[in-house]
């Protein structure tokens, strides 16, 4: 038969399918790209911002005697090619960059300092590139010396500028390292790094800084600089008599990284040290590097992002099909004459079949084509589901047409009695409906049960259990949906018939009696508002959560904490600051507990002023006029006294679990500040929105931060913005195919309405009595399937809320606080309803342009 | 001695060689049971029927009374529960779904009362017409054929017509070249003027009758329309289920048409007698039956005491 012309006839459905299609693909395709580029995005945010130190691979060895050296540059440099010769497949891409080799020594001690200094020696294989030489001269060739009647090699090295004042050493000075195997030093330049932030230094940090340690049981410091030689100094450094270490660094480009690779990068890294390790010549090779940690961290909150969005996206995608098969419907509906005609004037049932299904392909084949072009333009990687997405699209919608044609024309006359009304459903079906409903109820109980337990398993990968659980929960809503709709339905029939007015009546009896047609519509309606009030509730759980974290992190709008005393004059400032309304004074410090070695986090604060800040925050502290708030490690011990300033003797008021902003675990306690005789305060609570620059030019020494900055820290990651981002898309998504699908379902059954009203109006029904008859007929379905699926929404986080862990995605508080926000679904509910009775309405409104009398002829089919 | 009544039962069962014979339309003891989820209705109860290539018959009968039915089994839409149905040799029952396809689209055609129905509204006339030809994998010269029919029908004006854009007569006349296009033996029409004015259905009938004696085509009308059922030579009544009736029609010596009812007697010998003459007689539950030499007597059952 003729497609075109068929779609010609047919535009209106053909388009409704085109666009259904269009926008189902860009959204299938779409939004899994830009999650999955917020993975990479999130992996790359999570490899630059851990140290240098732990991404990278770094390939050590010792050297223990001479015959392990390495004298020259040209034996590192072989080695290095090997390393990069081993390197795993899914490694190389990410280790493409340059990276430097070193030999440092550690604890090389300065002879005669009683081990309180230590100038180790050290060299870095790219070190003319990185520092810049600003006093003497860069070192030259090593010389010997005599010393204690031997000859030790004297090793020209530089040292970092601010090393010399703190070593007290000088230029031009000569010193000797070491107990027994001696080796001299001479000072003969200072650097300065040309990019001290670069993450190089990360590996190098000893060559930079000084680094200064309190002796064990003393009060001494004591100080280790690494110096800097050249690469003729390599010649006489041995590991024999000393720390030596060799390190190839081969630097991580986490710009490469994707989050799909991460599996086979974990795999790579043990690999890697695996084949490293048996290149052993004498010295031990190994591969440091806290990669596979990091990577299974990311892993771990990956693993819950991913649940949650497969969750989503597959709701999102079921629904976009019922809607889309809705539609399908619709055409075929439309297409009946047509093909009852052709199957009765001799088309076989591939013809008539086969018609309807190329006149879908037609709608949907190019609208897949265009939404899975169109998915391109969004930015990320491509996964299997932006080709097989608008493929099940197509091929779902094709098929659903073909094989509903053949089943309606499989006889060539199926028109049914109408006379005859359906009776009750088989036993078998009956019971496979009650077992699948079990199985729900069981799944959910299970998943509940075992909760958190298996957390630990996220990294391994989804959790089939926990993705199938929802499915099957959303089916047995739907099948008891279906089957319990028509009781109230009868209920409320036997009610209107005893009434006088015939409308309520009339329209619900045609909702009870609506033909099976109207299962669609349920099935979509009852995900769409499922998922979408879950996206919702998890969303809002998020955002709160992560209130309550930037609140519990920071502990007031905005804090001050300084580790010196702050001035009471900077205090008086502070308060005259423009946006500061008041200020609470703290004092914290770590105090000793008893006469023991026991030490504990003290604040002492005015808590009832502090109560008053946190009035309208999601934290709080009880009231505390005397004594002490001890933490759970603290409990039970009546009257504490502790070490701080002076002795003070405190009885315990409560236990606390957390104070905001301060501490969460550990042992804590909170004194009221009037304790302390003359209180030195180091951390100012204020309640107001003063500029935070301002603060930190009044108080230097001191950190400042917001409640509201630390928020949006939080909200700043790019995983937890893709994951509240990607809820919202869906939530609108689903309200949209949801009010698409009662639009649909209105059109579908227009026809049939549509002679039955004329019908009625013959009967003197009045045009108004008409409307209110559509609107009672749709309305109870809608009704009843809108609050199925808000109690499937409002449930769904409860029934797998331990199951899944959003915890990274709200500063690592638990999410547990689903307190549905009724707004949303309340606003759900009531925009199905309102477009429902409009549609209605504006249904009545075109049925009556035509005349009754035509109205009555075309519906005089059968 | 004249047989009992008993033996002429047991006469009546014995099965009968071939009934109807060879002719073009059988149908012996028919059933139809419309059976939805466990409730029956019983549309065709045993309609036995004949009729011979090249008839015209109407079929006449209340509002469901199974006229319809036959019809639809007769087309091949519609499969009968039980008896037989035989059209053109080819067994209705025993047909499968490939057979039953090759059927309807070389042996039948039929013409639905709705005219909206017939057509496709966005085909032209003459594409309707060589609709039933392109599903068919039909041959060559589609066109031509198609031409053919309008112009033997008298709506060649509408052959590059929608049917919106014709009368009703005209789509009716376009859905009998529609029904003609595969050159088929037989032609079912249900209420073919039902919605036409009687000028009108004149020339509808008028195209009916043309098919049926220029193509020799068999032509089977479900007619309500007067017009149509007294000018055919048979005119067949059914009443619930069964057929019950028929009138043949003759040319009368001084040419005046002869109209001449009689009931049906079915192959078991079971009779309906017009309810009128029941009513009139006051005849129920039984009757008393003589027979005579050259007829039977029918007598409602004499008063006598109930006993039992």
């Amino acid at each position: 038969m003729r497609i075109w012309l068929l779609a010609r006839v047919h535009l209106g459905t053909v388009a409704v399918l085109f666009v259904l299609t269009l926008s189902a693909c860009l959204l299938v395709s779409g939004l899994p790209r830009t999650t999955q580029a917020s993975y990479d995005e999130a992996l790359r945010r999570a490899l630059t911002g851990a140290p240098a130190v732990q991404t990278d691979l770094t390939v050590t060895a010792e050297s223990f005697r001479r015959g392990e050296d390495l004298r020259e540059r040209a034996q590192f440099d072989s080695r290095e090619r090997l390393w990069r010769e081993l390197l795993p497949a899914p490694l190389r891409p990410l280790t493409a960059g340059g990276g430097h080799m070193s030999a440092k020594t550690t604890l090389t001690p300065v002879t005669g300092t009683g081990g309180k200094a230590y100038v180790n020696l050290g060299w870095l294989s790219d070190a003319d590139r990185r520092v810049d030489w600003v006093q003497g001269r860069a070192p030259g060739a090593p010389a010997t010396m005599r010393f204690e009647g031997e000859t030790i090699p004297v090793i020209e090295v530089g040292l970092v500028e601010e090393a010399l004042p703190l070593m007290g050493l000088r230029l031009g000075q000569t010193v000797v390292l070491g107990e027994n195997d001696y080796a001299a030093v001479k000072i003969v330049g200072a650097f300065r790094a040309k990019d001290p932030g670069d993450r190089y230094w990360s590996h190098n940090s000893d060559i930079l800084h000084v680094i200064e340690q309190k002796a064990p049981g003393g009060e001494d410091h004591l100080r280790h600089a690494t110096t800097l030689m050249s690469d003729a100094g390599l010649s006489v450094l041995s590991g024999e008599g000393r720390n030596l270490a060799y390190r190839w660094i081969l630097p991580l480009d986490a710009r490469a990284a994707g989050a799909l690779d991460v599996p086979a990068l974990r795999a790579a890294v043990a690999e890697f040290d695996r084949v490293v390790q048996l290149q052993a010549t004498g010295s031990q090779y190994r591969v440091e590097t806290a990669l596979p940690k990091l990577l299974g961290d990311f892993l771990a909150s990956l693993s819950t992002a991913q649940t949650v969005m497969y969750l989503v996206l597959g709701g999102l995608l079921a629904v976009a099909l019922g809607v889309i098969l809705l539609a399908v419907q619709l055409l075929a509906d439309k297409l009946e004459h047509t093909l009852s005609l052709a199957r009765a004037r001799g088309g076989s049932l591939p013809q008539v079949a086969g018609t309807a299904a190329a006149l879908t392909g037609l709608a949907v084949t190019p609208a897949a084509l265009i939404g899975y072009a169109g998915s391109y333009l969004v930015p990320g990687p491509v996964l299997p589901i932006v080709h097989a997405g608008p493929v099940i699209v197509v091929v779902v919608a094709v098929g659903f047409a073909a094989v509903r044609l053949a089943l309606v024309h499989r006889t060539p006359l199926h028109e049914p009695r109408e006379d005859v009304a359906s009776t009750r459903p088989s036993a078998k079906r009956i019971t496979l409906e009650v077992l699948v409903v079990v199985l729900a109820l069981t799944g959910a109980y299970l998943l509940r049960a075992r909760g958190l337990g298996a957390a630990d398993q996220s990294a391994a990968g989804q959790d089939p259990f926990l993705l199938v659980v929802p499915i099957v929960l959303t089916v047995a809503a739907a099948l008891v949906t279906l089957r319990c709709y028509p009781y109230p339905l009868r209920l409320l029939v036997r009610l209107a018939s005893r009434g006088r007015a015939a409308v309520p009546f009339l329209g619900l009896t045609r909702a009870a009696r609506a033909r099976s047609g109207s299962v669609l519509p349920v099935l979509i309606l009852l995900p769409a508002l499922g998922v979408s009030v879950f996206a919702s509730v998890i969303s809002s759980g998020i955002a709160s959560t992560q209130r309550l974290a930037s609140w519990q992190q920071v502990g007031a709008p905005i804090r001050v904490s300084s580790e010196s005393e702050i001035p009471a004059a900077t205090i008086e400032r502070v308060r005259g600051l423009a946006g500061v309304e008041q200020v609470v004074l703290a004092q914290t410090g770590r105090v000793q507990v008893g006469y023991s070695a026991e030490q504990a986090d003290a604040i002492a604060v005015d808590v009832a002023q502090w109560r008053r800040i946190l009035e309208d925050a999601p934290v709080g502290l009880p009231p505390l006029s005397d004594g002490a708030l001890v933490s759970p490690g603290l409990r039970g011990r009546g009257t504490l006294e502790i070490g701080w300033q002076s002795r003070l003797k405190l009885a315990e008021r409560g236990v606390i679990e957390a104070v905001p902003g301060f501490r969460s675990e550990g042992k804590f306690l909170v004194v009221p500040i009037g304790v302390q005789l003359r209180p030195a305060v180091n951390t100012l609570l204020i309640k107001g929105d003063a500029a935070l620059p301002e603060l930190a030019r009044l108080v230097p020494s001191a950190t400042v931060v917001s409640q509201d900055s630390a928020l949006r820290a939080i909200q700043d990651d790019p995983l937890t913005s893709t994951v509240r981002w990607t809820l919202v898309v869906v939530t609108v998504a689903l309200a949209a195919y949801a009010l698409v699908a009662v639009v649909l379902s209105l059109v579908v059954g227009a026809a049939e309405r549509a002679r039955a009203v004329s019908f009625l109006r013959t009967l003197g029904l009045s045009e108004p009595q008409a409307q209110r008859l559509t609107v009672l007929e749709i309305l109870p379905m809608i009704v009843v399937t809108a609050l199925a699926g808000l109690g499937l929404g409002l449930g769904l986080p409860a029934a797998l809320g331990p199951g899944v862990d959003l915890s990274s995605y709200a500063g690592d508080l638990p999410v547990g606080d689903y307190s549905p926000d009724p707004f949303l679904p309340g606003a759900l509910a009531a925009g199905l309803a309102a477009v429902a009775i409009l549609g209605a309405y504006a249904h009545t409104a075109i049925s009556r342009r035509r005349s009754l009398g035509a109205v009555l002829r075309v519906g005089d089919l059968t | 001695m004249n047989p009992t009544l008993s033996e002429l039962e047991a006469k009546a069962t014995r099965p009968a060689a071939a009934f109807g014979g060879d002719a073009h339309i059988v149908c012996d003891n028919l059933v139809r049971i419309y059976k939805t989820e466990g409730v029956e209705v019983v549309a065709l109860q045993g309609l036995d029927l004949v009729i011979d290539k090249g008839e015209l018959v109407a079929i006449v009968g209340a509002s469901g009374s199974g006229k319809s039915t036959l019809l639809n089994v007769l087309s091949g839409l519609d499969v009968p529960t039980a008896g037989v149905a035989r059209v053109a040799g080819m067994d209705l029952l025993s047909m499968n779904a490939k057979d039953r396809l090759r059927y309807r689209r070389s042996v039948v055609g039929f013409i639905w009362q709705q005219t909206a129905r017939n057509l496709l509204p966005y085909l032209t006339a003459r594409e309707n017409v060589e609709l039933p030809m392109k599903l068919s994998g039909g041959a060559r010269g589609r066109r031509r054929r198609a031409e053919e029919l309008l112009e033997l029908l008298g709506v060649a004006s509408c052959a590059n017509r929608r049917a919106p854009e014709m009368s009703g007569g005209e789509q009716q006349r376009v859905a009998i070249a529609v029904a003609l296009a595969n050159s088929p033996q037989l032609i079912l029409a249900d209420e073919p003027t039902g919605e036409l004015d009687s000028e009108t259905s004149e020339q509808v009938f008028d195209a009916l009758r043309k098919a049926n004696r220029e193509l020799g085509v068999t032509v089977v009308i479900v007619t309500h329309d007067p017009l149509v059922s007294e000018q055919v030579d048979r005119t067949v009544g059914i009443r619930d289920g069964r057929t019950s009736s028929e009138t043949l029609r003759r040319e009368g010596a001084e040419g005046q048409i002869v109209a001449e009812e009689y009931a049906v007697l079915d192959r078991v010998g079971r009779l309906q007698l017009p309810r009128d003459f029941m009513n009139a007689l006051d005849m129920e539950r039984r009757v008393r039956l003589e027979l005579e030499s050259d007829h039977i007597g029918v007598w409602p059952a004499r008063e006598e005491p109930s006993n039992d």
